[in-house]
């Protein structure tokens, strides 16, 4: 008969975590030049955090993060159609993640305010469900 | 027994933190575009803002007032490279002869013919209204009583004067006569007086305040209509 083993439970959850470490070595590359990105994005050296998040989607094209912030670099530098399809790629690989969707949103609602979005805004809503902020 | 149920707790909760994703807030500029089409409004003519009808409330102001506000606002709109503005002593020599009364702000065919004299695609013209608000207030604080040897409650009674100023900005398009812009901007401030200081500023100029709240009030006008850059927050995801 199975009896619960503290010990057995311990094992298996410090099992878990080394499977993880052991995803994180292949990521190591990648998380370290997204952290890298988000301190030059920090300093506004958006010139630089696009070319290490482009690394990454070399490294890993469907790295949702990468491309939800590569889509907030190229919003900072004005490429807002190159910064669209970040976010949309981002979105797609990841749909519920609420700050993707909340960054699109934004952007989104920036160009319908500049008058350079075409798209009728009740699609924009339909797209996306409402956020909680 | 108890201590490993604690570290099994302890890594779960380890474990699970790993799967959350941290957040970093960043702020980026975004283009505002101008609230008026700057590609037909390229060129104006400012005339001197109007008093509004004194009320019993306004307060007492010099004359030139009104042309300082504007020549205020035509330095403003020449910094910003999209708009061409009439000089304030171009402006004094085509309106030479002609004072700017409350009622032009309504003459709309007037004003045009005056923009097409100017030759300018928009006329903007505008009243101010200045006025001030006292009101006896109560400040509450501590003080130290010798007596007592703690702080005790204590007040001081003073008196809170609020300026007031009510700009309206008007753009009159020339070739249509329309009115396309007509907003008001109210900006305020405010001083305290003891009772000596407070009938000293009633005697006092005003026009200080004034220029300083035309100041805020024109800044505001000429950053909706320019296209600027405002901050905005975004998401990066660790």
């Amino acid at each position: 008969m199975l009896k619960y083993n503290p010990l057995a439970f311990i094992a298996i959850l410090v099992c878990f975590m080394l499977s993880g470490c052991a995803v994180f070595q292949d990521t190591s590359q990648t998380e370290a030049y997204n952290r890298f990105a988000i301190r030059a994005a920090q300093a506004q050296l958006w010139n630089e955090a696009i070319f290490r998040w482009k690394q990454v989607i070399d490294v890993d094209p469907d790295d949702s993060k990468a491309h939800n912030n590569l889509g907030v670099a190229y919003e900072a530098v004005g490429n807002i159609d190159e910064a669209i399809a970040a976010y949309q790629r981002a979105a797609e690989l990841e749909p519920d993640n609420k700050y993707y969707r909340l960054n699109y949103r934004r952007c989104r609602i920036h160009l319908r305010r500049s008058g350079l979005d075409d798209e009728d805004a009740s699609q924009l809503e339909e797209e996306l469900p409402p956020v909680e902020q | 027994m108890q201590t490993k149920k604690t570290i099994g707790m302890l890594l779960a909760v380890l474990t699970l933190c790993g799967c959350g994703s941290a957040v970093t807030r960043v702020s980026i500029p975004v283009k505002v575009q101008s609230e008026i089409d700057i590609g037909r409004y390229s060129n104006f003519a400012v005339l001197p803002f109007v008093a509004e009808k004194q009320t019993e409330r306004n307060e007492k102001l010099p004359e030139e007032i009104g042309a300082e506000i504007a020549a205020t606002l035509r330095r403003g709109l020449a910094r910003q490279k999209h708009f061409e503005v009439v000089g304030t002593q171009e402006t004094a020599r085509l309106l030479t002869g002609e004072t700017v009364g409350e009622d032009w702000l309504s003459d709309t065919a007037h004003l045009s013919q005056l923009g097409e004299y100017f030759e300018v695609k928009g006329i903007i013209i505008g009243s101010f209204r200045f006025y001030s608000d006292s009101r006896p207030r109560r400040y509450y604080g501590e003080r130290y009583s010798v007596q007592r040897q703690r702080y005790v409650m204590d007040y001081q009674d003073y008196m809170q004067k609020t300026y007031l100023l009510s700009l309206r900005v008007m753009i009159i398009d020339v070739e249509t006569e329309q009115v396309i812009w007509d907003e008001t901007y109210r900006r305020s401030t405010a001083e305290a007086h003891t009772i000596g200081s407070f009938i000293f500023s009633q005697a006092g100029p005003q026009s200080n305040t004034i220029r300083e709240l035309g100041k805020r009030a024109v800044s505001e006008f000429t950053r909706q209509i320019s296209p600027h850059y405002e901050r905005e927050d975004r998401y990066l995801v660790n």
